[in-house]
């Protein structure tokens, strides 16, 4: 860490030297270990030794920013000058800030060592697992790494943090397969600080093999209706939060005036059961965000709290912009505060809908209107699972969606980085062939 | 520009094995202006090297943030232990690669690095003429960008290759409100392969694209929903080039086929109409340089085009050199990596379905009730070539004519279905080249195709 401190300490030194009336920069350094699996065969190891250097700017209240992945004292310095290059061709700006209350603080995440030997087992037993346990299901991609990371943060203005951290991450990629019949492939990404259970029994890997596995056989639906749609937790994230950070709470949406939520600050927007908070120091989380990209301390904070918007996710600068107030976190840390009903609670409450496990579509208009096709989807019929479907789309709008929420499920997604439960939706437009 | 400190380590490579030892410079230049606003003013310089060793089907990788021949002997060092120990953990028995006739590519002209002014002076300017230019905008968000990829490439058997590929772009994102108040959007670019200096000489081509968006997206703020359902459209050329990339590329490169996409069982059948032939172009097609042009891959093999569509039938796989070695075929220079800390993964270059002999404005005729979808803001396929792409830009087809632009839809399909509906195919290539592809790493690629008349599913509200 000390060598990390001595190139963020010359980086504002010589920032200070060249003319910089203010400078930020980030020094970091990382070892990942991997194992990459392709069609269920063990095909790869790889170690990763890198590092990073991102350094800020500011002079008459002009912006730069740099980024370099090396340590020696003439990149760094020439790294600083091509920050003050950029600076001087832009525009000034009174809005850009960076934390001006100085600390130092050193935080340890995660699980900052790796251990290989425990790593390559566990994805070997992954392998064996779905062999005897979900015969159909086939792995066309498993990557399983640690990453572990050393990090400084500094300021010009007496800012630090070092951080110690690392995670296992395991991402799975799979299909179901039985003759020449396929289904959608289905992917989950999952973060943790301990291999200390099989990874088919973290988060809802192996729920998620018996679902895929039930796909075989999926038919188009016929006809058009508009119904309930239950959305898994990786579906409600893109389709829902996603839409609600990008387009109407993000500096981006209320800089530019597109928020169709920039006057709706402490007014209802959602059902008043749905609380959806940005959580980085949750227990849940792996290794979370400590600070903001402006270098001030992150803490967690409620977005919509039973149903009102309670704040936008607004940084320093967008607070600056718009004349609002910066939000405790700029990260994605996500959690959604569960319901009291299990999945199969929820389904017999349904009349018609589907139960959609993973959304592919275009990227929702800045309105919240989004259409697309709901991949690794069931029918459901009278309160009960139908049939799986294929070719089959939903449409609709998130902001009518989120006054519109029929349950909020118990059961929850807890992958490292969220906690999300499964949450249905009345009034989508549903259409097959 | 890299310095060649690898070709003297070659006589270090372990006996017995295959390896690649790369050394790599990425660039990114990025400046973002939103309603006249600086938003973000970056340059970005990633270098180091890597190797990869190959043995008996067990393979070791190892990066470092660092280009110096102590950096490539330490990661040539943990690649091979990377190897050995998957040899003894994880079982290997495969044959070696077969060897590839050696050769030198030297690729390494046009690469200027323009200052950051440039690009800042240029948005500024670009900028006034449209806050003039395009009245009633609820936002204007301008990108000035370029990035490549510096590659020198050593290999005991391969072509040895020092190679870049720069690439520049001036994106423009304008936002108008409907009637309703209701957001809505039109995104489009400028550029392709070259440095932002020697691309963007002058404001014309994309004062043009400002006034067509912008012309666009006031047809587009009073547009109509398409009706949802299966329905004739005209895919223009950039949809086309998306649906020959998503629905059909991704399950014809053979890491995905041996995954189980729907490729796997359809090799020498019929996959689409006999209008259709398809390939991924390395370097040169129909007679151009292509968008993006790849002269030998990260594994040391020369590039070539593959033939994956010919006629209908499905022909062709794109491997790398493992793969090839599975399915009996030429490995064609498919397997490319990223950044220096990134393995050769099998890619495509530049996909595009081949042009036929209808006009655009006779296949427009030739539909009374249907759509000519023109943009996509995105797609997404499936191994089993179900595919999804947003639709940003197109309009009614009614008795033969255009009519009301379409708010945002999608359509979706199923590949070697849809294809099998293609009657006619226009006499035209029109190419992308600004996006990345998404495949463990990024890659940019080139993707392209004439207008083809056929029937798809519209999603409509």
């Amino acid at each position: 860490m000390d060598r990390l401190t001595a190139i963020a300490s010359l980086i504002l030194d010589e920032a200070k030297k060249q003319g910089a009336d203010a400078a930020q920069c980030r020094v970091s350094e990382s070892e990942k270990k991997e194992f990459n699996v392709d069609g269920g065969r063990f095909s790869l190891m790889r170690t990763l030794f890198d590092r990073s250097v991102s350094v800020t700017v500011l002079r008459d209240k002009r912006k730069g920013s740099v980024r370099i992945n090396r340590f020696d004292d003439d990149a760094v310095k020439a790294a600083v000058g091509d920050c003050l290059a950029a600076c001087e061709s832009a525009q000034p700006d009174d809005a850009w800030e960076f934390c001006a209350e100085a600390c130092d603080e050193h935080f340890t995440d995660g699980a900052p060592e790796c251990d290989t030997e425990a790593l390559f087992m566990r994805t070997k037993e992954l392998l064996k697992d779905v062999s005897a346990r979900h015969p159909k299901i086939m792995l066309e991609q498993v990557i399983c790494d640690h990453n572990g990371v050393k990090c400084v943060y500094m300021n010009s203005y007496g800012v630090k943090y070092t951080t110690h951290g690392g995670s296992y991450n395991i991402s799975l990629m799979y299909s179901a397969h039985e003759g020449e019949k396929g289904t959608s492939f289905y992917g989950t990404e999952v973060s943790l600080k301990t291999l200390d259970k099989p990874l088919i029994d973290c988060a809802l890997i192996e729920r998620e093999f018996t679902q895929i596995e039930a796909q075989l056989g999926a038919g188009p639906l016929e006809g058009k209706f508009t119904g309930t749609v239950l959305l898994a937790p990786m579906a409600s994230l893109e389709i829902v939060v996603g839409t609600v950070l990008s387009n109407f709470v993000s500096d981006l949406s209320l800089i530019d005036a597109t928020s169709i939520w920039k006057d709706k600050l402490n007014a209802q927007v959602a059902d008043e059961r749905f609380t959806l908070a940005i959580t980085p120091h949750a227990p849940y989380v792996v290794s979370g965000s400590e600070y903001t990209g402006e270098g001030y301390p992150a803490k967690d904070f409620e977005l919509i709290e039973n149903g009102v918007l309670k704040s936008f996710q607004l940084s320093q600068y967008g607070a600056n912009k718009t004349k609002g107030v910066r939000a405790g976190s700029d990260s994605w840390e996500i959690s959604i505060t569960p319901g009291e009903k299990t999945l199969d609670e929820m389904i017999k409450g349904i009349e018609k809908g589907v139960l959609v496990m993973r959304f592919s579509g275009g990227q929702p208009s800045a309105g919240g209107e989004f259409s697309g096709v709901a991949k690794n989807s069931f029918l459901i019929e009278n309160g009960r699972l139908a049939g799986a479907l294929s070719e089959t789309m939903i449409s609709g709008s998130v902001p009518e969606m989120l006054t519109h929420i029929r349950d909020i499920g118990s059961e929850v997604l807890c992958n490292g980085s969220m906690s999300v439960p499964y949450i249905s939706f009345d009034g989508v437009t549903i259409s097959g062939k | 520009m890299l310095s060649d400190i690898l070709s003297d380590l070659k006589p270090s490579f372990a006996a017995g094995a295959h390896t690649e030892l790369r050394g790599q410079l990425n660039r990114s230049r990025s400046v973002v202006m939103v309603s006249g606003n600086l938003v973000q003013n970056a340059r970005t310089d990633i270098s180091g090297v890597s190797a990869r060793v190959y043995r008996k089907g067990a393979c070791g990788f190892s990066s470092m943030a660092e280009y110096s021949p102590e950096a490539a002997r330490m990661v040539l060092s943990a690649a091979d232990e990377n190897a050995a120990f998957m040899e003894t953990h994880a079982g290997a028995d495969k044959p070696a690669l077969p060897a590839l006739a050696g050769g030198r590519c030297f690729v390494t002209e046009g690469i200027n690095d323009p200052a950051q002014k440039i690009y800042v002076d240029f948005l500024k300017e670009l900028d006034a003429y449209v806050e003039k230019n395009c009245p009633g905008l609820l936002s204007r968000q301008l990108i000035a960008m370029e990035d490549s990829m510096e590659k020198l490439l050593v290999t005991p058997d391969g072509t040895d290759a020092h190679t870049i590929l720069p690439r520049s772009y001036c994106m423009m994102n304008f936002i108008a409100a409907t009637p309703a108040g209701v957001p809505v959007e039109r995104f489009g670019s400028v550029g392709g392969e070259g440095t932002f200096d020697l691309n963007f000489t002058s404001f014309d081509a994309c004062r043009k694209k400002a006034d067509e968006l912008y012309e666009q997206l006031m047809l587009k703020k009073d547009g109509v929903y398409a009706e949802a359902g299966l329905k004739t459209v005209i895919l223009g050329g950039i949809m086309t080039g998306m649906l020959s990339h998503e629905a059909v590329g991704h399950t014809v490169e053979a890491d995905l086929v041996l995954g189980g996409s729907v490729a796997a069982h359809n090799l020498n059948k019929r996959v689409a109409s006999d209008l259709v032939t398809l390939t991924d172009f390395a370097n040169t097609a129909f007679g151009k340089r292509c968008p993006l042009p790849v002269f030998v891959d990260d594994e040391g093999t020369k590039a070539k085009d593959v033939t994956l569509i010919k006629d209908g039938m499905l022909i062709g796989y794109m491997n790398n050199r493992e793969s090839a070695l599975h399915f009996g075929m030429e490995p064609a220079g498919n397997a490319r990596a990223w950044l220096f800390s990134d393995e050769p993964l099998i890619r495509m270059r530049n996909t595009s379905i081949h042009p036929g002999k209808d006009k655009l404005e006779e296949m427009i005729s030739s539909i009374d009730d249907g759509y000519y979808l023109i943009d996509s803001g995105n797609g997404q396929a499936d191994t089993t070539g179900e595919f999804m792409f947003g639709v940003t830009m197109g309009y009614e087809i009614k008795n033969g004519k255009l009519g009301r632009a379409l708010l945002d839809t999608t359509i979706s399909g199923v590949a070697f279905d849809m294809l099998k509906t293609v009657d006619m195919v226009g006499d035209e290539v029109i190419w992308s080249s600004s996006g990345f592809c998404g495949k463990k790493q990024p890659m940019p690629v080139g993707m392209g195709g004439p207008a083809l008349r056929c029937k798809v599913m519209i999603g409509g509200r």
